[in-house]
């Protein structure tokens, strides 16, 4: 291993880029949170008529909605790992991975709806002339939200329990318990789970924190009066009225609270599951039969939610209970305001490309003890975050401006990449450094010449992701914009208030297929490079 | 007795290994060399139930006069040791004993077994030791007597040796060869070190089985 150089000149410049993004947050929390200290902010907010309400909305639909991703995701590892099916299950998640959360729920929505596919489905054999008065999305407690969070989550989590699965020691582990007499269920149970859960810690807490505070998707499915804690948190702190602003830093801090909270009695309860480990009885348990094809229904909903979104976006008129359109157009698409898609494109690719030298040289440069400082946004609320952004611009004046809208893009879209390529990049054979280093080159011009063109594939994966982390941004948006802005996420989030189902049908999957192309530019570009060069695929 | 009957393994077009029969006999180490990539520990996932859909097997197994074709791993009674020691992380040393000792040893006779089977191989007083903190040759006699607690009938080896150093290879590979002698249990190792081999053992190379263009 190559000894760690210092290097004060690229240290500095990774902590003063990554401190622009970062620093201007510690006095903007301060602004946000500092009025809502007191007393009677805090009696106000929980006197108010809709504070009860909404709290119970976002228990239910975060804590069940992370509960069951948990489940689901388990639940399929468990019993298809490891077999073919588990590797086919692997290869059909980055589709579904990269459908924005928003884009999900209207598609979900037209699913569930009491118009949707599934009421058209069941009406069309029962004769209904009208749609049936079910409550199925924006329930009061949040349970259509907390499935659509359930399913959109818990295909991060198997994606998350691929690539540990995927190292040869998991699998070797499998084998040789096996080997004693274990069953593969028992193996799981004993072996892997104890050893594999741990690991999931931080992805299901950024899974839990994003539910928490989760305002695009709540707008679409989730309650409406009143609305989710988040919701209505985001209402007041937008709200021109001081008061109800000091009010809204308040339930944000009751965001950040609930966030603690859960995880310290989540992480407790591990503990104490953990020292209560018995000691190993010798039982061997039959197999049982792998009955139900499981993995059916949790990928089959995330293609029925696309399948609806461009039936819906080529539909001329599509009456209840028919199946299917009466007639099928382009007009949706020929007519579609194109405004969103140029601004959602540009805003993606200056912020993914201003990102990217910056990761790398963090990467390069920067202390990696201050790594876990730049994850804080993944596990964090948002709420707090983006009114802090916010807080900040309307001190510098800078509101409702470009800079100020990339600028607020730069807090989640850096940790994502960083988080992409981060394993790739430690994971670099340091002695082609030390190589490149010995025929003369500077730490600069090997890293220019040698490591990161060999690093080209986990780069321009991290910057398709980093495309995609802010196509899908809509609080930030909101805030930072000033309103002045609309992408192709806050569009879609609009018109599913109301208005042509069509008109959201096109914004919905413009919204599906910016990242969609990013991930396929990405990867037309390793391909070209790595044609004459097999080690780089 | 371990048998493999005319086992012919192919990866899609590629033919590994064609037309493979062998028996080992109780207490026998029959030895398995050639280069890495060939094959070797294809043979092995195999034997144990545990081949990658990647590959394609035809050819029949018996252990004592059963037949192991379409048993899953637990069902075969077929120990086996990697190059690495693979001790349960979770667990400390003497669970991982545990964790192989069949249910009918009950009770405080458990630990007991554990404690006896640690002084057996220079470890006493081990068993609440995190695993982590054993040295390399200590790991690998734990995970050793892990795979025979469990009373296999039959033991793969592959390439357990090969992540050990030199004066610890020499010691851990007679401590295994006096284990089996003892047990009475038909072995295959796989290696690509021919001092790997035990004194007086059949040695096959693996070319043996394998297409001319191989």
């Amino acid at each position: 291993m190559a000894h760690a150089e210092r290097h004060p000149l690229g240290a500095t410049l990774a902590l003063a880029l990554v401190g622009l993004v970062f620093v201007p947050l510690l006095p903007g929390l301060l602004w946000a949170m500092g009025p809502s200290l007191s007393a009677s902010v805090w009696q106000a907010l929980l006197t108010d008529p809709q504070f009860a309400q909404a709290l119970l909305a976002t228990l239910v639909s975060s804590l069940f909605g992370t509960l069951l991703a948990c489940l689901m995701a388990a639940g399929l590892a468990t019993r298809l790992y490891p077999s073919p099916a588990w590797q086919r299950l692997q290869q059909r998640l980055p589709l579904l991975l990269s459908v924005p959360h928003a884009a999900f729920a209207v598609g979900l929505f037209f699913l569930i709806a009491p118009s949707g596919w599934l009421a058209r489905a069941t009406g069309y054999f029962l004769s209904w002339a009208s749609p049936p008065e079910w409550v199925t999305v924006q329930d009061p407690y949040g349970l259509s939200l907390a499935l659509a969070l359930a399913f959109k989550e818990s295909w991060f989590l198997l994606w998350v329990l691929a690539g540990v699965l995927g190292e040869q020691a998991v699998a070797r582990q499998m084998a040789v318990a096996r080997s004693l007499g274990y069953s593969a269920a028992q193996t799981w149970r004993l072996v892997l789970w104890p050893q594999v859960a741990p690991r999931l810690g931080w992805p299901v807490a950024a899974a839990f924190a994003y539910s928490l505070s989760v305002v695009d998707m709540a707008l679409i499915l989730g309650p409406g009066n009143p609305p989710t804690l988040a919701v209505l948190t985001w209402h007041w702190l937008s709200d021109p009225d001081a008061r109800l602003q000091t009010q809204g830093g308040a339930a944000s801090m009751v965001l950040l609270a609930l966030f603690s909270v859960s995880a310290a009695l989540a992480y407790s309860g591990w503990r104490a599951w953990v020292q209560r480990r018995a000691y190993p009885t010798g039982q061997r348990l039959p197999a049982v039969q792998r009955p139900w094809p499981w993995q059916a229904p949790v990928l089959g909903v995330g293609y029925a939610a696309l399948g609806a979104l461009v039936v819906w976006s080529v539909a001329q008129s599509w009456f209840f209970p028919a199946l299917w359109p009466d007639a099928v157009t382009w007009d949706n698409w020929r007519y579609a305001d194109a405004a969103p898609f140029w601004t959602t494109l540009w805003l993606a690719l200056a912020v993914s490309l201003l990102c990217l030298p910056v990761v790398l040289i963090w990467l390069e440069w920067g202390p990696k003890q201050l790594n876990a400082v730049l994850y804080a946004p993944l596990i964090l609320p948002a709420l707090p975050l983006v009114a802090a952004q916010y807080a900040v611009l309307l001190h510098l004046r800078l509101d409702a401006s470009l800079l100020a809208l990339v600028w607020s893009h730069l807090l989640w879209v850096l940790p994502y990449m960083l988080l992409t390529l981060v394993g790739a990049y430690r994971a670099f054979d340091a002695r082609l450094m030390t190589s490149a280093r010995a025929l003369g080159c500077s730490q600069l011009q090997a890293c220019l010449r040698v490591k990161w063109p060999l690093l080209l594939r986990p780069l321009l994966l991290a910057w398709a992701v980093g495309f995609a982390v802010s196509v899908a941004q809509y609080l930030p948006t909101l805030f930072a914009g000033g309103g002045r802005f609309a992408t192709v996420t806050t569009e879609a989030v609009a018109l599913s208030a109301g208005g042509s189902r069509q008109v959201l049908a096109v914004q919905a999957l413009l919204q599906v297929l910016l990242p969609l192309a990013a991930f396929a530019l990405a990867f037309s570009l390793v391909r070209l490079r790595s044609r004459n060069r097999q080690g780089l695929r | 007795m371990l048998s493999i009957k005319n086992l012919t393994l192919r990866c899609g077009s590629q033919t590994l290994l064609e037309h493979l029969s062998l028996e080992i006999g109780p207490g026998e180490i029959v030895t398995l060399t050639g280069p890495s990539g060939c094959g070797k520990s294809t043979l092995l996932n195999w034997l144990l139930g545990h081949l990658d859909a990647a590959f394609q097997a035809s050819g029949s197994a018996q252990l004592n006069g059963r037949s192991l074709d379409g048993l899953a791993i637990e069902a075969r009674c077929i120990g086996i040791l990697f190059q690495d020691d693979l001790l349960f992380a979770h667990l400390s040393v003497g669970q991982n004993l545990a964790f192989a000792l069949p249910a009918a040893v009950k009770g405080a006779q458990r630990r007991q077994r554990v404690a006896q089977t640690l002084a057996e191989i220079g470890l006493e007083g081990f068993a609440e030791r995190d695993p982590a903190t054993l040295s390399g040759g200590q790991r690998a006699r734990v995970s050793l007597m892990r795979a025979l607690l469990a009373q296999p009938q039959a033991l793969l080896l592959d390439e357990p040796f090969s992540r050990l150093d030199a004066a610890l290879k020499v010691q851990f590979r007679s401590f295994v060869f006096e284990q089996i002698a003892r047990l009475r249990i038909p072995t295959l190792l796989v290696t690509h070190d021919l001092a790997d081999v035990p004194p007086g053992g059949r040695v096959f190379d693996i070319s043996t089985w394998q297409p001319q263009h191989v």
